[in-house]
């Protein structure tokens, strides 16, 4: 019988949410258009137009040696050219983001390949060829994923998750990398904190409705309330008593 | 030390405020007669980069401001969250919550009443304001920041 996965538990509309981030056969909805050169700009990795910087020759030169596991893998177009590895890291509000660290590496994992995400309580970062992770950050920043006001991308001093969001609705951050300008959000720094000699422009901040209804976190003061969830509970309740017994006698 | 028997009050915003909002409740308080100090906190926003790649780099921040308060001007180091006051006398808390309804229009905020302040040095303080360190500077400013508090022109 084929396995369907269920991607996780739940009723609620926050359930919900992670299911249809989670599963691949969902398509991320396309909420904005960053370009390559701005997503560049932003990663701050290398000038926009310059030449991929290699760690290692292109795979076609430097001689493979005789191994079944890489004829059975295809490399990832990154890896072919022989990229460096780079990041893209994201600090996501705990007011109604539209993703988290969890949330995001789960996501990650179920969608794309050649990556090795890192999982924080307040940051979520993504390693990868460069190339690919140009690609795979225009969809994290052009689609559902992302929110310019609630979501930080920040490679470094990512502080600001879980604080009081500031009176323009933006989510603190000690550096400012971006700021609210004319109703939308400019990224004036890179994800390091490096001036940009240009502004980058991440659209229109999400209005609270629109975040409360895509959100993946819950919190019982502006979104969903864990507890109003039953089937969530019920499965936290059923994986903390195993664990619990776990070693014991591990029967249901 | 600072005497038990003055009151002291926290005054909590629901978001964090803009150096132009800081500079309007301030302003407000500032005429309030009865007010000893006022400490302002919330999360620090650095001078220079603190961590990583871009470390050491110049930080432009719009909260790092400079705000005028009375006739004094007061450098911003802080995104200002919460407000600690001392006051003279209970009686004036009602005041200070008319202040508040008055700037904080845009959203919720809470005036509470209790103990928030230092009472005794830490060890750091002795360290660094030594066994007859001024009372008042207790808890008012961080014993390992060279700035000292802002002396705002009172009434008395």
């Amino acid at each position: 019988m084929a396995y369907t996965p269920q991607y996780g538990p739940g009723q609620s509309v926050v359930a919900e949410n992670r299911r249809k981030q989670m599963n691949p056969n969902v398509k991320l909805e396309k909420m904005r258009n960053v370009t390559d050169e701005d997503i560049v700009l932003i990663l701050g990795h290398r000038a926009p137009g310059q030449a991929y910087p290699t760690a290692h020759p292109p795979l076609a030169e430097q001689g493979e040696p005789d191994c079944p596991i890489r004829k059975i893998v295809t490399p990832t177009d990154g890896a072919k050219a022989g990229d460096r590895v780079r990041y893209i890291q994201f600090a996501d509000s705990v007011y109604n983001a539209p993703s988290q660290p969890y949330q995001r590496t789960y996501t990650e994992m179920y969608r794309y390949r050649g990556i090795d995400p890192g999982t924080l309580s307040g940051r979520q970062i993504i390693e990868c060829r460069e190339r690919d992770l140009e690609k795979i950050s225009a969809d994290l920043i052009n689609t559902n994923l992302f929110d310019p006001a609630r979501v930080g991308i920040r490679g470094a001093t990512v502080h600001g998750h879980s604080l009081r969001l500031a009176e323009d609705g933006m989510m603190f951050d000690m550096l400012q990398r971006c700021i609210l300008e004319g109703g939308t959000v400019k990224y004036v720094k890179d994800q390091i904190g490096t001036p940009l000699d240009k502004k980058v422009d991440v659209g229109k901040p999400m209005d609270d409705a629109w975040l409360k209804a895509n959100t993946t976190m819950f919190h019982s003061l502006v979104g969903t309330a864990y507890r109003s969830d039953a089937e969530y509970i019920e499965y936290i309740q059923r994986i903390h008593s195993l664990r619990t017994k776990y070693g014991f006698m591990p029967v249901e | 030390m600072t005497e038990a028997e003055f009151p002291q009050c926290r005054i909590v915003t629901e978001r964090l405020l803009k150096p132009e909002t800081v500079e309007k409740i301030l302003n407000k308080l500032a005429v309030i007669p009865g007010i000893r100090r006022i400490v302002i906190n919330g999360p620090s926003i650095p001078q220079k980069v603190p961590y990583g790649p871009a470390r050491g780099l110049d930080n432009p921040h719009s909260g790092r401001a400079t705000i005028r308060v009375g006739e004094t001007d007061v450098d911003l180091r802080v995104q200002v969250g919460t407000l600690l006051l001392e006051l003279e006398t209970r009686d004036i808390v009602s005041q200070i919550e008319e202040a508040c309804k008055e700037v904080f229009t845009n959203f919720s905020y809470s005036v509470k009443e209790g103990r928030f302040m230092r009472s005794t040095p830490t060890q750091v303080d002795y360290a660094k304001f030594g066994p007859d360190a001024n009372e008042i500077m207790l808890g008012l400013v961080d014993p390992k920041n060279k700035t000292g508090p802002t002396l705002i022109q009172g009434h008395k």
